[in-house]
């Protein structure tokens, strides 16, 4: 076998490691999940569509057909797809390092590329979902096809960046403290009013209407729908506040990931 | 080469800070093998993990210009609910190695057969320690971090590891921790003892030991 003592020391060769990693992390991912025999990958997406489509057609059949005038179907579908993106993250990312001691075993394996493999496959998973859920609705004549594919994507693309910075900071607050760790799921639970997925901002008296869209979720889920029904529904969402609260939470996640080594007692 | 600067190590404890490694400074140059003595709880394995990157001194730091591998203990590395074969195929990935030539030499050196496809988890200790060595030495690190208790394999495999690590590649550094005598005396040409948080260099391995000894 050759010996490989020299290595190139640039950054692009830098990239190239980290790439290779994360993506072998992302395999490794997929086969502890779902294991080698049953299908494994296909439950990337089959899990969040269960979900998703489940409470869909659970809504559908027991709430009216219309909230606001726009069809429950579709409301449903573009709330709950962003929420489970969300939630699936940070759920993931709890204690993630901990249970994954042996990976860092690997000095190439930072606590960074530990979570985003596992963000991005939480997102494209979800993602995935979503555009099937979206057909099958569409097909069965439950929803109608999207007004503008471009503020859905914009939107996801929003989602997606705010559920990496959450992960982020849950992963590395949850490993700081214990308290954090138990209280995450009754914070993410307590959170759902505002999180947008169920209500809409033009729902709310005018005077209030501000509270809801503190929320980055709040926003990217005005968004999606934006671009589901068109001139159909009334969104509020405001770009410039959202993408310096997401910008502003993945700093902070950044920045307590590059610190978290610190806090990490491996086992293994 | 390795070198350690003032490394300081705390764990928090329930009775307080306890402070296992006060300062230790040590340098590892290419090609040397190095024993490193001490009591149990002495933090031996502690300075091995912290060498190997695993965990952060509290202060201090580790400088190298050479690969070093991960600590290889009983413990560590591999994911427990995958198979031998997806852990090597994870490490194969990641340090950017050919996977069917590592195949190879993992089949040929840990003997595994068909327990490569069972999960880690379902390993003895020794397959464990095989399955480890394999996929270190596959690696071709320039210096090896080795926790004696692994070593404790039958017959047939120490040989091997002899054979594969202290002579055909006679031109790696090895850091061992150990209180086997009779190994560090076999297999290191240097010894440092490690007491009360502050390590020794000694200038031959005899020394080493005897100093081992009187305590």
């Amino acid at each position: 076998m050759k010996r490989q003592s020299k290595r190139s020391n640039t950054l692009f060769s830098h990239f190239r490691l980290q790439y290779k990693v994360i993506h072998a992390l992302i395999l490794r991912e997929i086969h502890t999940r779902y294991g080698r025999d049953n299908l494994g990958f296909l439950w990337v997406i089959g899990e969040p569509i269960l979900f998703c489509a489940g409470v869909a057609i659970v809504w559908t059949a027991i709430r009216p057909a219309r909230e606001h005038g726009l069809t429950m179907t579709a409301l449903v579908v573009t709330g709950y797809v962003p929420l489970t993106m969300w939630r699936h993250c940070m759920g993931r990312a709890i204690k993630a390092y901990e249970s994954n001691g042996s990976l860092l075993f690997h000095r190439q394996v930072t606590p960074f590329d530990i979570i985003t493999a596992r963000t991005f496959l939480e997102i494209i998973g979800t993602i995935m979902a979503g555009i099937m859920v979206l057909g099958g609705a569409v097909a069965l004549g439950y929803m109608k096809p999207p007004e503008n594919y471009g503020l859905i994507v914009l939107g996801l693309i929003y989602q997606s960046f705010f559920s990496y910075a959450t992960a982020l900071l849950a992963a590395s607050l949850s490993e700081m403290s214990d308290l954090v760790e138990k209280i995450v799921a009754v914070i993410s639970y307590l959170s759902l009013p505002f999180s947008g997925a169920f209500i809409m901002v033009a729902w709310l008296p005018l005077r209030y209407q501000w509270i809801l869209m503190l929320s980055p979720m709040a926003n990217n889920i005005e968004m999606i729908r934006g671009g589901q029904f068109g001139i159909e529904a009334s969104v509020r969402y405001d770009l410039f506040y959202d993408t310096w609260m997401t910008v502003l939470l993945m700093l902070i996640g950044i920045i307590l990931t590059a610190g978290v080594r610190k806090h990490l007692e491996i086992t293994g | 080469m390795i070198k350690c600067v003032d490394i300081v190590k705390e764990f928090h404890t329930s009775s307080g800070v306890r402070r296992v490694l006060n300062g230790v400074n040590c340098t590892v140059q290419r090609g040397e093998k190095w024993g490193i003595l001490g009591h149990n709880g002495a933090g031996k394995s502690t300075l091995l993990r912290i060498i190997g990157g695993v965990d952060l001194p509290t202060s201090g730091q580790v400088e190298q210009d050479m690969s070093v591998s991960w600590p290889l203990a009983f413990g560590g590395a591999f994911q427990g609910s995958l198979s031998g074969l997806d852990n090597l195929r994870f490490i194969a990935r990641i340090y950017d190695r050919d996977y069917g030539e590592m195949r190879r030499f993992v089949d040929d050196f840990a003997e595994l057969g068909q327990h490569l496809r069972e999960p880690v988890k379902t390993y003895s200790s020794g397959m464990r320690a095989r399955l480890a060595f394999a996929l270190s030495i596959a690696i071709e690190f320039e210096c090896y971090l080795i926790d004696e208790v692994i070593m404790v394999g039958d017959a047939r495999f120490s040989e091997r590891c002899r054979r594969e690590l202290f002579e055909k590649r006679a031109d790696r550094s090895l850091v061992i921790v150990s209180h086997s005598m009779d190994f560090i005396k076999d297999t290191c040409d240097h010894s440092m003892v490690l007491r009360d948080g502050k390590m020794t260099i000694c200038d031959s391995v005899q020394e080493g030991v005897d100093m081992y000894n009187s305590f």
